[in-house]
């Protein structure tokens, strides 16, 4: 059983509704739901960065760029 | 959430009820260090007694208390089963994260349900059991798991697609008795089998009931 939800309204530009739009479509998820996780990366992140940790990307040639997050 | 589910009783050889929960509590992770962790490190001192070194689990090191923090983070799902008072199994998904991508060609990219850890009590495992000198007292702890994984996915809108690192000792479950997808050994992993469900799959592993 899934625990209940509650409901938001969002607004979004036509630029954000499109990067959404397609994000959905590659996912192959819902708007909710790609949404839903968006929150629990942020989240995830934030909690990660708090502790003390840092974020990085690394291409393929192995050098590796730290993301900053507000 | 709490449901009800079916396991099997190995000494009847007939399904037993049980509890599917999610409330996991750092109670459950200390239980599984009181309860379980002796009763594996003592199998396994037995199986390298008996010279059975590959049937030893490559997951006795495991410490669930040390994933206390990361109770509280959304990307995190805990799942448990109860029978007869007792903890059978414990499972933990993430539902974002850097492996929450399809790496099979025909779904890569899209968003995936990761099973991060799973572990079934020791007194469950085969291989244990052996260690011990009994019977492994419940059946289909490990595939009732997996199923919750499923449903997780499901209900997450990723349509029943799951992707998980295998132990060695593991994989032949996954392969033939969940009948996942091996894509292959993942080198940032340990060199651990990475396997998926894709939808078809993980409705079929559902209908089938798994065991």
């Amino acid at each position: 059983m899934s625990p209940e939800k509650r409901t938001m309204t969002l607004n979004l530009t036509d630029q954000e509704m499109r990067v959404l739009e397609d994000l959905c479509a590659r996912k192959d998820v819902s708007k909710t739901a790609l949404l839903r996780q968006a929150l629990r990366l942020y989240q995830m992140v934030d909690t990660r960065l708090g502790r003390g940790e840092k974020l990085f990307f690394e291409d393929e040639e192995k050098k590796k760029a730290e993301l900053m997050v507000v | 959430m709490k449901a009800h589910i079916e396991i099997i009783d190995n000494r009847t050889g007939s399904p037993v009820a049980a509890e599917l929960f999610d409330e996991v509590t750092v109670e459950h992770f200390i239980e599984t260090q009181q309860e379980w962790r002796p009763i594996v490190l003592k199998a396994a001192r037995q199986l390298a007694k008996l010279g059975s070194r590959e049937l030893i689990p490559q997951h006795l090191h495991w410490d669930w208390t040390a994933k206390a923090p990361e109770l509280s983070v959304l990307a995190n799902t805990f799942c448990g089963i109860r029978c007869e008072k007792k903890l059978q199994g414990l499972m933990k998904v993430q539902t974002v994260g850097e492996f929450c991508r399809c790496r099979l060609p025909e779904q890569e990219g899209r968003a995936l349900v990761y099973v991060d850890y799973v572990e079934v009590a020791p007194w469950n495992l085969k291989a244990l059991a052996l260690g011990l000198g009994e019977k492994p007292r419940f059946n289909a702890v490990g595939s009732r798991l997996i199923e919750a994984a499923v449903r997780k996915s499901i209900e997450e809108e990723c349509k029943g697609r799951i992707g998980l690192h295998s132990l060695p000792i593991t994989e032949q479950f996954y392969r033939k008795v969940c009948r996942m997808t091996p894509v292959g050994r993942d080198s940032a992993k340990q060199n651990l089998l990475w396997l998926e469900f894709t939808p078809d799959q993980a409705e079929s592993f559902l209908t089938g009931e798994g065991l």
